[in-house]
């Protein structure tokens, strides 16, 4: 079986450049070229290719392996509706935007809106499991209507604003006002968490769904799930209460 | 052919086309996974008065399970494939969602067929439910006074087999139980295979219809019972005053094979004169297990 797609960056971005194009569409039969002739607009030099920048190199599989910091790439795996990016560092701001399918497995950090919404669209992500090895930006998974986003360290301000639904698993601490606007969805924080004013205790329990969930996360992606937060005990808190209500903060508890 | 004295009768048992669901039941320990699975698999003996036939397929280690916790693999099997769902959800319903602590899982993810569970006992929920997509799978968190049920939204539906069978003629009622209990035991946990009545045994084979009221579909097989030997048309050789009888539903036939294999082999021992199998001749059930072709190892057709 191939290993797909493998793009390594010929020489470090120093502004940041617009990946939106890169994976739109159905990417995973592309070749190596038709890939590489994909756009990419680069802040002040305008249109370039994907070529330009990256070595491309392999066949397709549905896989791409994205090597060298992408700090500067925003909008990586915007609108991703299939198929697995591996980026091999960090990303900057608002990959996997509104993301509908498939996977992105950042090794690094993620920029701002990771998973998250356009700031003229209703919905962030969609569905599909985004995978932030490091740490995010505020406003992670914003406006997120469906899909997975997990995030092995910490989290920026915001994390899960306006969710719809969907879930955000965040292993380090979450930053302030995670959840703030949720109707439906579901932060889980296995760090600290401040749980906004605007949410309200409901009880203390184990919930089953979580067991599966960070099984997907420790087998799917050999995420270091520990049995403490697989077999622990969670404070469930309902909100957003200043909006529908119906979401929900699972905070890890260690009593 | 004899087996350590006992004869095989050159017959074969005939077994119909059923419909399969596995379910993974899951606990907080195996104790309630079990009490969940007893009650699911309860008054579920033959689809002639119980609408669906199940059983305890086998223990799950917790490595086995979606969950990570321990559980209890079921096999849930109807004549019809639109029977299949509706059975599905009156038992997870009534049996599982009711227990402590259980879960349950579809435990076919492969089958192309899916049929929809969680997706109607939702609505237990009363608008307060909640579904989460993992790997590609729906899931149901049914809010419940203990906390939450959690239930796949659709389980996988496949073709498998119901009644394969084998009696054992014994001298005795003491003798014919023990070579059951020896068959059960070396039947019981094997993938793929179930034998859904009372301990694996039945007691009361039938032979189709009834002498006296026609609108019965099923009724007391005289001929194998020894009480009648001298009023009907006995099929029981002289000496054999008790026959036990075990019916094996699987997955498909060459693990009802096997188990017949290995239960037939067990049952031969002292006190059994003979094992034979039931039929219709042929003409009904399309598959047929011959007991001296799965004796001698062949693989059904």
């Amino acid at each position: 079986m191939s290993d797909g797609i493998v793009a390594r960056l010929r020489a470090s971005l120093d502004r940041p450049a617009d990946f939106g194009e890169v994976l739109a569409g159905d990417w995973g039969a592309a070749t190596a070229a038709e890939l590489a002739r994909r756009p990419v607009l680069v802040t002040g030099n305008g249109a370039a290719s994907l070529g330009d920048l990256f070595e491309v190199k392999g066949s397709p599989a549905g896989r791409i392996r994205l090597q060298g910091d992408l700090s500067n790439a925003t909008r990586l795996g915007a609108g991703l509706a299939g198929g697995e990016v591996i980026v091999e560092g960090s990303v900057g701001a608002d990959a996997g935007l509104g993301m509908s399918g498939g996977t992105i497995d950042i090794r690094g950090d993620a920029g701002p809106r990771a998973g998250g919404a356009a700031p003229e669209a209703r919905r962030g992500m969609t569905g599909g499991e985004l995978i932030v090895r490091g740490n995010a930006g505020a406003e992670a998974g914003s406006r997120m209507r469906r899909g997975l986003l997990a995030v092995g360290g910490d989290t920026a301000p915001l994390a899960g604003v306006g969710t719809l639904a969907g879930t955000i698993v965040v292993m380090g601490d979450a930053g302030a006002s995670a959840g703030l606007w949720s109707k439906r969805g579901t932060i889980v924080a296995l760090g600290k968490v401040a749980i906004p004013s605007t949410y309200r205790y409901a009880c203390t329990y184990r919930p089953t769904i979580l067991r599966l969930t960070l099984a997907r996360l420790g087998k799917r992606f050999g995420l270091g799930v520990e049995d403490r937060h697989v077999s622990g005990l969670y404070h469930r808190y309902s909100g957003d209460l200043a909006d529908l209500g119906k979401g929900e903060i699972l905070a890890w508890t260690a009593a | 052919m004899n087996i350590r004295g006992v004869f095989i009768e050159d017959t074969f048992a005939e077994a119909f086309t059923m419909r399969v669901a596995r379910l993974v039941i899951t606990g907080r320990n195996l104790r309630w996974a079990r009490e969940a699975a007893l009650k699911l698999t309860g008054f579920a003996t033959s689809v002639i008065g119980c609408k669906c036939e199940a059983g305890i397929e086998r223990e799950l280690a917790p490595a086995e399970t979606p969950d990570g916790r321990p559980g209890l693999s079921v096999l849930l099997m109807t004549m019809s494939k639109d029977d299949l769902p509706k059975r599905l959800i009156e038992r997870v319903g009534q049996t599982v969602l009711t227990c402590p602590t259980t879960a349950c899982y579809d435990g076919l993810p492969d089958a192309p067929d899916r049929v929809g569970v969680g997706s109607a006992l939702r609505f237990f929920g009363d608008g307060f439910q909640a579904s989460k997509v993992i790997g590609g799978e729906r899931f149901w968190r049914i809010p419940v006074m203990e906390g939450e049920f959690l239930v796949q939204e659709k389980f996988g539906m496949v073709k498998g087999v119901g009644g394969g069978n084998f009696l054992m003629l014994a001298r005795s009622a003491d003798e014919a139980l023990a070579a059951a209990e020896a068959a059960v035991e070396a039947m019981s946990s094997r993938t793929g295979v179930i034998l859904p009545f009372p301990g694996g045994v039945v007691r009361s084979g039938s032979k189709v219809g009834s002498r006296r009221i026609k609108s019965m579909i099923a009724s007391t097989n005289d001929a194998f019972c020894p009480t009648l030997r001298a009023i009907t048309r006995s099929e029981l050789p002289d000496g054999i005053n008790s026959v036990l009888e075990i019916v094996i539903n699987g997955t498909d036939a060459e693990s009802i094979a096997g188990a017949m294999r290995a239960g037939i082999d067990a049952a031969c021992r002292e006190g059994i004169v003979s094992i034979t199998a039931g039929n219709y001749g042929g003409k009904l059930g399309p598959h047929h297990f011959h007991l001296r072709k799965i004796m001698a190892g062949d693989t059904p057709a």
